[in-house]
Protein backbone atom coordinates (compact mmCIF):
# COMPACT_ATOMS: atom_id res chain seq x y z
CA UNK A 1 0.00 0.00 0.00
CA UNK A 2 0.69 3.60 -0.37
CA UNK A 3 0.69 6.34 2.51
CA UNK A 4 1.82 9.80 2.63
CA UNK A 5 3.37 11.23 5.44
CA UNK A 6 4.34 15.19 5.63
CA UNK A 7 3.61 14.31 2.12
CA UNK A 8 6.09 12.13 1.18
CA UNK A 9 5.21 8.54 -0.53
CA UNK A 10 5.86 5.75 1.47
CA UNK A 11 5.55 2.17 0.26
CA UNK A 12 3.75 -0.69 2.32
CA UNK A 13 3.68 -4.20 2.74
CA UNK A 14 -0.08 -5.35 4.04
CA UNK A 15 0.07 -5.37 8.01
CA UNK A 16 2.65 -2.70 8.34
CA UNK A 17 1.58 0.24 10.84
CA UNK A 18 2.33 3.91 11.55
CA UNK A 19 5.95 2.86 12.61
CA UNK A 20 6.39 1.43 9.58
CA UNK A 21 5.66 4.44 7.25
CA UNK A 22 7.57 6.53 9.66
CA UNK A 23 10.74 4.39 8.89
CA UNK A 24 10.45 4.52 5.99
CA UNK A 25 10.02 8.55 5.09
CA UNK A 26 13.21 9.07 8.10
CA UNK A 27 10.89 10.56 10.73
CA UNK A 28 10.33 7.76 13.73
CA UNK A 29 13.59 9.90 15.56
CA UNK A 30 11.35 13.27 15.75
CA UNK A 31 8.61 11.13 17.14
CA UNK A 32 11.22 9.70 19.65
CA UNK A 33 11.96 13.43 20.35
CA UNK A 34 8.22 14.38 21.31
CA UNK A 35 6.66 15.20 18.09
CA UNK A 36 3.15 13.58 17.33
CA UNK A 37 1.56 11.80 14.76
CA UNK A 38 -1.59 12.70 13.18
CA UNK A 39 -4.67 11.50 10.72
CA UNK A 40 -5.53 13.64 7.76
CA UNK A 41 -8.57 14.38 10.29
CA UNK A 42 -6.03 16.04 12.59
CA UNK A 43 -6.85 13.12 15.23
CA UNK A 44 -3.44 11.98 17.16
CA UNK A 45 -2.72 8.19 16.53
CA UNK A 46 -0.34 5.52 17.78
CA UNK A 47 2.63 3.92 16.27
CA UNK A 48 1.68 0.82 15.60
CA UNK A 49 -1.95 1.93 14.35
CA UNK A 50 -3.24 0.23 11.36
CA UNK A 51 -3.39 1.70 8.13
CA UNK A 52 -5.15 1.94 4.75
CA UNK A 53 -4.04 2.62 1.00
CA UNK A 54 -3.76 6.34 0.60
CA UNK A 55 -3.89 7.24 3.99
CA UNK A 56 -2.26 10.93 4.98
CA UNK A 57 -0.09 11.10 7.77
CA UNK A 58 1.56 14.05 9.73
CA UNK A 59 4.33 14.34 11.91
CA UNK A 60 4.08 17.80 13.82
CA UNK B 1 -44.37 28.81 55.30
CA UNK B 2 -40.98 28.93 53.61
CA UNK B 3 -40.70 25.01 54.73
CA UNK B 4 -44.04 24.21 52.38
CA UNK B 5 -42.95 26.36 49.66
CA UNK B 6 -39.63 24.18 49.37
CA UNK B 7 -41.99 21.20 49.57
CA UNK B 8 -44.10 22.01 46.75
CA UNK B 9 -40.82 22.87 44.60
CA UNK B 10 -39.37 19.73 44.99
CA UNK B 11 -42.40 18.21 44.50
CA UNK B 12 -42.86 20.04 41.09
CA UNK B 13 -39.50 19.25 40.47
CA UNK B 14 -40.15 15.50 41.07
CA UNK B 15 -43.04 15.12 38.91
CA UNK B 16 -41.06 16.79 36.06
CA UNK B 17 -38.51 14.01 36.57
CA UNK B 18 -41.30 11.09 36.85
CA UNK B 19 -42.78 12.51 33.32
CA UNK B 20 -40.09 12.86 31.51
CA UNK B 21 -38.75 9.38 32.72
CA UNK B 22 -42.14 7.73 31.79
CA UNK B 23 -42.07 9.78 28.13
CA UNK B 24 -39.35 7.11 27.79
CA UNK B 25 -35.98 8.78 27.90
CA UNK B 26 -33.31 6.42 29.03
CA UNK B 27 -29.61 6.84 29.35
CA UNK B 28 -27.04 3.98 28.41
CA UNK B 29 -23.20 4.57 29.00
CA UNK B 30 -21.03 3.14 26.62
CA UNK B 31 -17.17 2.63 28.28
CA UNK B 32 -15.04 1.27 25.29
CA UNK B 33 -11.24 0.15 24.79
CA UNK B 34 -9.06 -0.66 21.83
CA UNK B 35 -5.64 -2.14 20.74
CA UNK B 36 -4.79 -2.85 23.89
CA UNK B 37 -2.00 -5.56 22.86
CA UNK B 38 -1.00 -7.38 25.89
CA UNK B 39 0.04 -3.76 27.73
CA UNK B 40 -1.55 -4.20 31.28
CA UNK B 41 1.41 -2.50 33.02
CA UNK B 42 1.82 1.17 32.67
CA UNK B 43 4.09 1.88 29.61
CA UNK B 44 6.58 4.45 28.73
CA UNK B 45 5.59 5.32 25.11
CA UNK B 46 8.12 6.80 22.45
CA UNK B 47 8.80 10.45 22.83
CA UNK B 48 7.14 10.36 26.20
CA UNK B 49 8.89 10.93 29.89
CA UNK B 50 5.69 9.60 31.77
CA UNK B 51 3.85 6.66 32.23
CA UNK B 52 0.34 5.64 31.03
CA UNK B 53 -2.08 3.06 31.04
CA UNK B 54 -2.05 0.38 33.70
CA UNK B 55 -5.25 -2.53 33.89
CA UNK B 56 -5.32 -2.21 37.54
CA UNK B 57 -6.03 1.74 37.08
CA UNK B 58 -8.18 0.64 34.21
CA UNK B 59 -10.32 -1.47 36.24
CA UNK B 60 -10.60 1.09 39.18
CA UNK B 61 -11.80 3.78 36.78
CA UNK B 62 -14.17 1.29 34.95
CA UNK B 63 -16.21 0.27 38.34
CA UNK B 64 -16.42 4.21 39.40
CA UNK B 65 -18.15 4.78 36.11
CA UNK B 66 -20.12 1.93 35.88
CA UNK B 67 -21.68 2.54 39.41
CA UNK B 68 -22.92 6.07 37.78
CA UNK B 69 -25.38 4.27 35.29
CA UNK B 70 -26.20 1.22 32.92
CA UNK B 71 -23.14 0.46 31.46
CA UNK B 72 -21.86 -1.35 28.39
CA UNK B 73 -17.80 -2.00 28.05
CA UNK B 74 -17.00 -3.30 24.70
CA UNK B 75 -13.43 -4.06 23.56
CA UNK B 76 -12.54 -2.90 19.78
CA UNK B 77 -10.21 -5.36 18.47
CA UNK B 78 -6.21 -6.56 18.74
CA UNK B 79 -6.39 -7.17 22.68
CA UNK B 80 -4.68 -10.18 22.68
CA UNK B 81 -1.70 -9.70 21.20
CA UNK B 82 1.35 -7.88 21.88
CA UNK B 83 3.87 -7.80 24.15
CA UNK B 84 5.25 -10.65 26.49
CA UNK B 85 2.78 -10.29 28.96
CA UNK B 86 0.54 -11.52 26.20
CA UNK B 87 2.57 -13.32 23.43
CA UNK B 88 4.11 -15.86 26.30
CA UNK B 89 0.63 -16.65 26.86
CA UNK B 90 -1.02 -17.32 23.49
CA UNK B 91 -3.13 -14.22 25.25
CA UNK B 92 -4.45 -16.36 27.86
CA UNK B 93 -3.04 -13.85 30.02
CA UNK B 94 -5.55 -10.82 28.36
CA UNK B 95 -8.75 -13.05 28.19
CA UNK B 96 -8.60 -13.33 32.13
CA UNK B 97 -7.72 -9.92 32.46
CA UNK B 98 -10.96 -8.87 30.23
CA UNK B 99 -12.97 -11.21 32.04
CA UNK B 100 -11.70 -9.28 35.30
CA UNK B 101 -12.80 -6.10 34.09
CA UNK B 102 -16.21 -7.51 33.42
CA UNK B 103 -16.28 -6.88 29.69
CA UNK B 104 -19.43 -7.42 27.52
CA UNK B 105 -18.27 -8.10 23.86
CA UNK B 106 -15.24 -7.70 22.08
CA UNK B 107 -14.73 -7.75 18.45
CA UNK B 108 -12.12 -10.00 17.18
CA UNK B 109 -8.87 -7.78 15.50
CA UNK B 110 -6.80 -8.47 12.86
CA UNK B 111 -3.42 -9.98 15.61
CA UNK B 112 -6.36 -12.24 17.66
CA UNK B 113 -5.79 -14.77 14.70
CA UNK B 114 -1.85 -14.71 14.97
CA UNK B 115 -1.67 -17.69 17.25
CA UNK B 116 -3.50 -19.99 15.29
CA UNK B 117 -7.23 -20.19 14.65
CA UNK B 118 -7.17 -23.49 17.16
CA UNK B 119 -5.35 -21.04 20.25
CA UNK B 120 -7.77 -18.47 19.17
CA UNK B 121 -10.52 -20.75 19.22
CA UNK B 122 -9.31 -21.25 23.10
CA UNK B 123 -9.09 -17.95 23.76
CA UNK B 124 -13.21 -17.36 22.70
CA UNK B 125 -14.01 -20.43 24.86
CA UNK B 126 -12.32 -19.43 27.85
CA UNK B 127 -13.85 -15.49 27.45
CA UNK B 128 -16.58 -15.38 29.79
CA UNK B 129 -18.02 -12.13 27.17
CA UNK B 130 -19.27 -12.62 23.35
CA UNK B 131 -16.23 -12.56 20.75
CA UNK B 132 -17.89 -10.86 17.66
CA UNK B 133 -17.17 -11.16 13.78
CA UNK B 134 -20.21 -10.63 11.99
CA UNK B 135 -17.71 -10.86 8.46
CA UNK B 136 -15.65 -14.05 9.11
CA UNK B 137 -16.89 -17.04 7.62
CA UNK B 138 -15.88 -20.35 8.89
CA UNK B 139 -14.27 -19.42 12.93
CA UNK B 140 -16.86 -21.49 15.24
CA UNK B 141 -17.45 -19.46 18.55
CA UNK B 142 -17.76 -16.37 17.12
CA UNK B 143 -21.06 -14.28 16.61
CA UNK B 144 -22.27 -11.83 14.19
CA UNK B 145 -23.76 -10.38 16.45
CA UNK B 146 -25.00 -9.87 20.45
CA UNK B 147 -28.01 -7.92 21.95
CA UNK B 148 -27.63 -6.54 25.45
CA UNK B 149 -30.55 -5.12 27.88
CA UNK B 150 -28.71 -2.14 29.40
CA UNK B 151 -31.06 -0.75 31.68
CA UNK B 152 -34.06 0.18 30.54
CA UNK B 153 -32.47 -0.38 26.29
CA UNK B 154 -31.74 -3.24 24.43
CA UNK B 155 -28.01 -2.39 22.21
CA UNK B 156 -27.45 -4.04 19.78
CA UNK B 157 -23.55 -5.05 19.33
CA UNK B 158 -22.22 -6.00 15.52
CA UNK B 159 -18.62 -6.53 15.38
CA UNK B 160 -16.24 -6.49 12.01
CA UNK B 161 -13.21 -6.78 11.54
CA UNK B 162 -10.54 -5.68 8.84
CA UNK B 163 -11.10 -7.66 5.79
CA UNK B 164 -7.19 -7.01 5.26
CA UNK B 165 -7.09 -9.95 8.03
CA UNK B 166 -6.60 -12.10 5.86
CA UNK B 167 -3.32 -10.54 4.03
CA UNK B 168 -2.06 -9.27 7.13
CA UNK B 169 -1.89 -11.91 9.10
CA UNK B 170 0.60 -15.32 7.84
CA UNK B 171 -1.57 -17.29 5.68
CA UNK B 172 -1.78 -20.64 7.68
CA UNK B 173 -3.92 -18.19 10.38
CA UNK B 174 -6.94 -17.92 8.07
CA UNK B 175 -7.15 -21.24 6.23
CA UNK B 176 -10.38 -21.55 5.15
CA UNK B 177 -11.35 -18.53 6.75
CA UNK B 178 -13.31 -15.91 4.86
CA UNK B 179 -13.11 -12.27 5.33
CA UNK B 180 -16.44 -10.46 4.17
CA UNK B 181 -16.84 -6.54 3.19
CA UNK B 182 -17.74 -5.54 6.46
CA UNK B 183 -20.55 -3.14 4.92
CA UNK B 184 -22.44 -6.55 3.67
CA UNK B 185 -21.98 -7.89 6.91
CA UNK B 186 -23.63 -4.82 8.79
CA UNK B 187 -26.23 -4.78 6.12
CA UNK B 188 -27.19 -8.45 6.24
CA UNK B 189 -26.98 -7.98 10.77
CA UNK B 190 -29.32 -4.85 10.78
CA UNK B 191 -32.86 -6.39 9.48
CA UNK B 192 -32.24 -8.96 12.26
CA UNK B 193 -31.53 -6.60 15.19
CA UNK B 194 -33.05 -3.75 14.73
CA UNK B 195 -36.56 -4.89 15.22
CA UNK B 196 -35.08 -5.58 19.24
CA UNK B 197 -33.24 -2.87 19.66
CA UNK B 198 -33.21 0.89 20.95
CA UNK B 199 -29.45 1.65 19.72
CA UNK B 200 -27.71 -0.21 17.15
CA UNK B 201 -23.55 -0.36 18.05
CA UNK B 202 -20.75 -1.67 15.02
CA UNK B 203 -17.67 -3.17 17.40
CA UNK B 204 -15.53 -2.62 14.44
CA UNK B 205 -11.85 -3.13 14.08
CA UNK B 206 -11.50 -1.73 10.96
CA UNK B 207 -9.54 1.99 11.31
CA UNK B 208 -11.05 5.42 11.77
CA UNK B 209 -11.09 5.76 7.97
CA UNK B 210 -12.96 2.40 6.94
CA UNK B 211 -15.75 3.60 9.89
CA UNK B 212 -16.01 6.56 8.32
CA UNK B 213 -17.01 5.07 5.07
CA UNK B 214 -18.98 2.37 6.79
CA UNK B 215 -20.90 5.21 8.74
CA UNK B 216 -21.54 6.89 5.21
CA UNK B 217 -22.84 3.56 3.18
CA UNK B 218 -25.07 2.00 6.23
CA UNK B 219 -27.11 4.54 7.77
CA UNK B 220 -28.97 2.93 10.37
CA UNK B 221 -25.95 2.32 12.72
CA UNK B 222 -26.12 4.30 15.23
CA UNK B 223 -22.79 4.78 17.14
CA UNK B 224 -19.62 2.43 15.96
CA UNK B 225 -16.73 1.69 18.63
CA UNK B 226 -13.99 1.78 16.43
CA UNK B 227 -10.29 0.45 16.68
CA UNK B 228 -7.60 -0.49 14.76
CA UNK B 229 -6.17 2.74 13.65
CA UNK B 230 -5.23 3.37 17.10
CA UNK B 231 -6.59 6.80 16.93
CA UNK B 232 -7.08 9.18 19.90
CA UNK B 233 -10.70 10.70 19.13
CA UNK B 234 -10.62 12.89 22.16
CA UNK B 235 -14.20 13.76 21.26
CA UNK B 236 -17.44 11.74 19.43
CA UNK B 237 -17.17 12.20 15.62
CA UNK B 238 -20.73 12.33 13.48
CA UNK B 239 -20.72 11.02 10.15
CA UNK B 240 -24.25 11.17 8.92
CA UNK B 241 -26.38 9.78 11.47
CA UNK B 242 -23.67 8.12 13.08
CA UNK B 243 -21.73 8.38 16.08
CA UNK B 244 -17.52 7.63 16.11
CA UNK B 245 -15.28 6.97 19.01
CA UNK B 246 -12.25 5.41 19.48
CA UNK B 247 -9.85 5.33 22.36
CA UNK B 248 -6.77 5.31 21.00
CA UNK B 249 -4.57 2.36 22.36
CA UNK B 250 -2.65 0.11 24.94
CA UNK B 251 -5.02 1.63 27.45
CA UNK B 252 -3.59 4.49 27.86
CA UNK B 253 -6.83 6.48 27.40
CA UNK B 254 -10.92 4.34 28.47
CA UNK B 255 -13.54 5.44 26.42
CA UNK B 256 -16.71 6.89 27.57
CA UNK B 257 -19.51 7.89 26.03
CA UNK B 258 -23.08 8.77 27.19
CA UNK B 259 -25.87 8.11 25.24
CA UNK B 260 -29.61 9.32 26.01
CA UNK B 261 -32.59 7.91 24.23
CA UNK B 262 -35.84 9.19 23.81
CA UNK B 263 -38.71 7.37 21.22
CA UNK B 264 -36.36 5.13 19.67
CA UNK B 265 -33.71 8.07 18.61
CA UNK B 266 -30.73 9.25 20.35
CA UNK B 267 -30.83 12.70 21.68
CA UNK B 268 -27.88 13.45 23.40
CA UNK B 269 -24.60 12.59 23.53
CA UNK B 270 -21.45 13.08 25.33
CA UNK B 271 -18.61 11.37 24.77
CA UNK B 272 -14.88 11.86 26.21
CA UNK B 273 -11.51 9.31 26.61
CA UNK B 274 -10.06 9.79 30.13
CA UNK B 275 -6.44 9.14 30.68
CA UNK B 276 -5.59 6.22 32.86
CA UNK B 277 -1.69 6.19 34.00
CA UNK B 278 -0.56 5.26 37.71
CA UNK B 279 -1.45 6.91 40.87
CA UNK B 280 -1.09 5.84 44.31
CA UNK B 281 -4.27 4.45 46.21
CA UNK B 282 -5.87 4.33 42.51
CA UNK B 283 -5.05 0.46 41.92
CA UNK B 284 -7.80 -2.68 41.58
CA UNK B 285 -6.30 -4.94 44.32
CA UNK B 286 -8.17 -7.96 42.28
CA UNK B 287 -6.58 -6.83 39.33
CA UNK B 288 -3.32 -5.90 40.11
CA UNK B 289 -2.70 -9.09 41.69
CA UNK B 290 -3.62 -10.86 38.50
CA UNK B 291 -1.26 -8.43 36.57
CA UNK B 292 1.62 -9.33 39.03
CA UNK B 293 1.11 -13.22 38.70
CA UNK B 294 1.14 -13.09 35.30
CA UNK B 295 4.08 -10.65 35.85
CA UNK B 296 6.16 -13.18 37.67
CA UNK B 297 4.93 -15.84 34.91
CA UNK B 298 6.89 -13.64 32.28
CA UNK B 299 10.22 -13.61 34.08
CA UNK B 300 9.96 -17.34 34.58
CA UNK B 301 9.41 -17.93 31.28
CA UNK B 302 12.53 -15.72 30.43
CA UNK B 303 14.56 -18.04 32.72
CA UNK B 304 13.28 -21.17 30.80
CA UNK B 305 16.39 -23.04 28.91
CA UNK B 306 15.51 -23.26 25.12
CA UNK B 307 18.03 -25.13 23.77
CA UNK B 308 22.40 -25.21 24.28
CA UNK B 309 25.01 -23.35 22.34
CA UNK B 310 28.01 -25.31 21.83
CA UNK B 311 29.98 -22.12 20.93
CA UNK B 312 29.74 -18.71 21.74
CA UNK B 313 27.35 -16.87 19.54
CA UNK B 314 29.14 -14.01 17.92
CA UNK B 315 26.91 -10.64 18.54
CA UNK B 316 29.64 -7.87 18.71
CA UNK B 317 30.80 -7.99 15.00
CA UNK B 318 27.96 -8.11 13.17
CA UNK B 319 28.70 -5.12 12.29
CA UNK B 320 31.29 -5.27 10.24
CA UNK B 321 31.66 -8.95 9.07
CA UNK B 322 29.91 -12.53 9.15
CA UNK B 323 29.48 -14.25 12.38
CA UNK B 324 28.06 -17.45 13.61
CA UNK B 325 25.22 -15.52 15.13
CA UNK B 326 24.72 -13.31 11.92
CA UNK B 327 24.72 -17.28 9.79
CA UNK B 328 21.58 -18.59 12.44
CA UNK B 329 19.45 -15.85 12.58
CA UNK B 330 19.47 -15.24 8.63
CA UNK B 331 19.58 -19.33 8.37
CA UNK B 332 16.39 -19.53 10.17
CA UNK B 333 14.47 -16.51 8.43
CA UNK B 334 15.57 -17.84 5.16
CA UNK B 335 14.49 -21.42 6.09
CA UNK B 336 11.15 -20.12 7.91
CA UNK B 337 10.45 -18.18 5.05
CA UNK B 338 11.05 -20.70 2.27
CA UNK B 339 13.24 -18.18 0.70
CA UNK B 340 15.98 -18.75 -1.67
CA UNK B 341 18.10 -15.97 0.57
CA UNK B 342 18.47 -14.19 3.04
CA UNK B 343 19.55 -10.40 4.04
CA UNK B 344 19.06 -8.95 7.65
CA UNK B 345 21.29 -6.18 9.06
CA UNK B 346 23.86 -6.87 11.78
CA UNK B 347 22.40 -4.10 14.01
CA UNK B 348 19.39 -5.85 14.71
CA UNK B 349 21.46 -8.66 16.57
CA UNK B 350 21.75 -6.83 20.06
CA UNK B 351 24.75 -8.89 22.01
CA UNK B 352 26.15 -12.48 22.03
CA UNK B 353 25.21 -15.35 23.69
CA UNK B 354 28.15 -17.45 25.71
CA UNK B 355 28.42 -20.63 25.19
CA UNK B 356 26.24 -23.38 27.40
CA UNK B 357 22.64 -22.91 27.68
CA UNK B 358 20.52 -20.61 26.10
CA UNK B 359 17.40 -19.10 27.85
CA UNK B 360 14.36 -17.52 26.47
CA UNK B 361 15.85 -13.88 28.20
CA UNK B 362 19.19 -14.09 26.05
CA UNK B 363 17.57 -14.97 22.66
CA UNK B 364 14.97 -11.48 23.89
CA UNK B 365 18.46 -9.38 24.85
CA UNK B 366 20.21 -10.26 20.66
CA UNK B 367 16.55 -9.23 20.01
CA UNK B 368 15.11 -7.24 21.49
CA UNK B 369 12.87 -5.38 18.62
CA UNK B 370 9.57 -6.12 17.78
CA UNK B 371 10.52 -7.36 14.50
CA UNK B 372 8.59 -10.09 12.27
CA UNK B 373 9.75 -11.97 9.00
CA UNK B 374 8.49 -11.27 5.64
CA UNK B 375 10.18 -12.25 1.79
CA UNK B 376 10.40 -9.98 -1.42
CA UNK B 377 10.59 -10.99 -4.54
CA UNK B 378 13.96 -9.15 -5.50
CA UNK B 379 15.71 -9.25 -9.04
CA UNK B 380 19.34 -9.98 -9.08
CA UNK B 381 20.56 -6.25 -9.48
CA UNK B 382 17.98 -5.27 -6.58
CA UNK B 383 19.78 -7.94 -3.95
CA UNK B 384 23.30 -7.05 -5.43
CA UNK B 385 22.25 -3.00 -5.41
CA UNK B 386 21.06 -4.19 -1.30
CA UNK B 387 24.66 -5.88 -0.66
CA UNK B 388 26.26 -2.87 -1.93
CA UNK B 389 24.17 -0.67 0.53
CA UNK B 390 24.93 -2.98 3.14
CA UNK B 391 28.50 -2.78 2.93
CA UNK B 392 28.47 1.31 2.67
CA UNK B 393 28.74 2.00 5.81
CA UNK B 394 32.40 -0.19 6.93
CA UNK B 395 34.00 2.74 7.98
CA UNK B 396 31.84 3.51 10.96
CA UNK B 397 30.60 -0.16 11.48
CA UNK B 398 27.15 0.60 10.69
CA UNK B 399 24.36 -1.46 11.42
CA UNK B 400 23.40 -1.93 8.19
CA UNK B 401 25.92 -4.50 7.28
CA UNK B 402 24.34 -7.65 6.18
CA UNK B 403 24.06 -11.11 7.46
CA UNK B 404 23.44 -13.76 4.71
CA UNK B 405 21.81 -17.00 3.87
CA UNK B 406 21.79 -18.46 0.64
CA UNK B 407 24.08 -15.97 -0.35
CA UNK B 408 27.88 -15.72 -0.41
CA UNK B 409 30.10 -12.87 -1.89
CA UNK B 410 33.17 -11.42 -1.67
CA UNK B 411 33.56 -7.18 -1.32
CA UNK B 412 37.10 -4.85 -1.86
CA UNK B 413 36.61 -3.07 1.21
CA UNK B 414 38.83 -0.93 -0.34
CA UNK B 415 37.09 0.33 -2.83
CA UNK B 416 34.59 3.40 -2.61
CA UNK B 417 30.76 2.87 -1.07
CA UNK B 418 28.57 2.10 -3.42
CA UNK B 419 31.03 -0.12 -5.73
CA UNK B 420 32.42 -2.75 -3.18
CA UNK B 421 30.76 -6.20 -4.18
CA UNK B 422 32.38 -8.42 -6.40
CA UNK B 423 31.65 -11.93 -6.48
CA UNK B 424 27.43 -12.59 -5.56
CA UNK B 425 26.24 -16.33 -5.76
CA UNK B 426 22.85 -17.16 -4.50
CA UNK B 427 22.21 -21.25 -3.66
CA UNK B 428 25.89 -21.89 -5.13
CA UNK B 429 24.53 -20.35 -8.68
CA UNK B 430 25.87 -16.71 -9.57
CA UNK B 431 23.78 -14.06 -9.28
CA UNK B 432 21.87 -13.01 -12.30
CA UNK B 433 20.70 -9.71 -12.32
CA UNK B 434 16.95 -10.08 -14.28
CA UNK B 435 16.40 -13.19 -12.56
CA UNK B 436 13.96 -13.06 -9.60
CA UNK B 437 14.84 -14.04 -6.02
CA UNK B 438 12.79 -14.47 -2.74
CA UNK B 439 14.81 -12.80 -0.51
CA UNK B 440 13.58 -13.16 3.05
CA UNK B 441 14.35 -10.30 5.83
CA UNK B 442 12.83 -8.35 8.77
CA UNK B 443 9.67 -5.94 8.75
CA UNK B 444 12.25 -3.17 9.72
CA UNK B 445 14.18 -4.01 6.34
CA UNK B 446 11.04 -4.20 4.07
CA UNK B 447 9.99 -0.55 5.44
CA UNK B 448 13.43 1.29 4.08
CA UNK B 449 14.91 0.71 7.92
CA UNK B 450 18.58 1.97 7.62
CA UNK B 451 18.36 2.92 4.02
CA UNK B 452 17.76 -0.41 2.59
CA UNK B 453 15.52 0.84 -0.72
CA UNK B 454 15.40 -2.84 -2.60
CA UNK B 455 12.61 -4.31 -1.04
CA UNK B 456 10.13 -1.15 -1.00
CA UNK B 457 11.37 -0.21 -4.36
CA UNK B 458 10.31 -4.38 -5.34
CA UNK B 459 6.97 -3.74 -3.51
CA UNK B 460 6.24 -0.35 -5.13
CA UNK B 461 7.60 -1.18 -8.78
CA UNK B 462 4.60 -1.30 -11.18
CA UNK B 463 2.35 -4.81 -10.61
CA UNK B 464 3.54 -4.60 -6.76
CA UNK B 465 0.02 -4.36 -5.86
CA UNK B 466 -3.01 -6.17 -6.76
CA UNK B 467 -6.63 -5.65 -5.58
CA UNK B 468 -8.59 -8.98 -5.09
CA UNK B 469 -12.15 -9.06 -3.90
CA UNK B 470 -11.63 -5.60 -2.65
CA UNK B 471 -8.19 -6.41 -0.54
CA UNK B 472 -4.96 -5.13 -1.44
CA UNK B 473 -2.25 -7.65 -1.58
CA UNK B 474 0.76 -7.90 -3.25
CA UNK B 475 1.99 -10.39 -5.48
CA UNK B 476 5.80 -9.61 -5.03
CA UNK B 477 5.74 -10.38 -1.08
CA UNK B 478 5.97 -14.18 -0.86
CA UNK B 479 5.91 -14.00 3.31
CA UNK B 480 4.49 -11.94 5.76
CA UNK B 481 3.81 -12.79 9.49
CA UNK B 482 3.28 -9.69 11.20
CA UNK B 483 1.69 -11.34 14.29
CA UNK B 484 5.18 -13.54 15.51
CA UNK B 485 8.33 -12.09 16.37
CA UNK B 486 11.39 -12.70 14.79
CA UNK B 487 12.80 -13.82 18.80
CA UNK B 488 10.19 -16.46 19.03
CA UNK B 489 10.58 -18.09 15.74
CA UNK B 490 14.45 -18.41 16.74
CA UNK B 491 13.67 -19.70 20.09
CA UNK B 492 11.00 -22.39 18.39
CA UNK B 493 14.10 -23.52 16.01
CA UNK B 494 16.67 -23.59 18.92
CA UNK B 495 14.29 -25.31 20.79
CA UNK B 496 13.67 -27.65 18.35
CA UNK B 497 17.31 -28.04 17.30
CA UNK B 498 18.66 -28.78 21.05
CA UNK B 499 22.07 -27.98 20.35
CA UNK B 500 23.51 -25.06 17.87
CA UNK B 501 26.98 -24.40 16.36
CA UNK B 502 26.50 -22.03 13.62
CA UNK B 503 29.74 -21.58 12.30
CA UNK B 504 31.56 -18.63 10.39
CA UNK B 505 31.34 -20.53 6.82
CA UNK B 506 32.65 -17.92 4.29
CA UNK B 507 29.24 -16.52 2.89
CA UNK B 508 30.63 -13.14 3.08
CA UNK B 509 34.35 -12.67 2.50
CA UNK B 510 36.48 -9.17 2.05
CA UNK B 511 39.24 -9.06 -0.63
CA UNK B 512 42.53 -8.73 0.56
CA UNK B 513 44.22 -5.01 -0.37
Amino acid sequence: MRVWVNGTEAVLAPGMTVRHALIQVGLLPEVAAGKKVYDAWGNEVGLEGGLQDGAELWVK
Amino acid sequence: MRRSRWAWTLGVLLAVLLVATAAGAASLRILHINDFHGFAQPDTPLGTQQEQGGAAYLATRIKELRRERPTLLLAAGDMIQGNNLANLFQGKSMVVLMNALGLDAMVVGNHEFDFGQEVLRERIKEARFPVLGANVEGLPGLKPYVINKVGRLRVAVIGVVTPETATATHPRNVVGLKFEAPEAAVRRCLPRVKPGADLVVVLSHLGYAADRELAAQVPDIDVIVGGHSHTRLTEPVRVGNTIIVQAWEHGKVLGVLDVTVEKGKITRIQGRLEDISPAVGREDPAVARLVAVYSREVDKKLEKVMGQAAVELDGQNVRRQETNLGNLVADIIRQTAGADAALINGGSLRTSIPAGPIRVKEIYNVLPFDNYIAAVRLTGAQLRAALEHGLSGLEEGAGRFPQVSGIAFTFDPGAPPGSRVREVTVGGQPLVPEKEYTVATNDFLVAGGDGYVAFKDALGAEGGYQTTGGMLNSPRLSYNDPGRWLRDVVGEYIQTQGTVAPRVEGRIKALSK
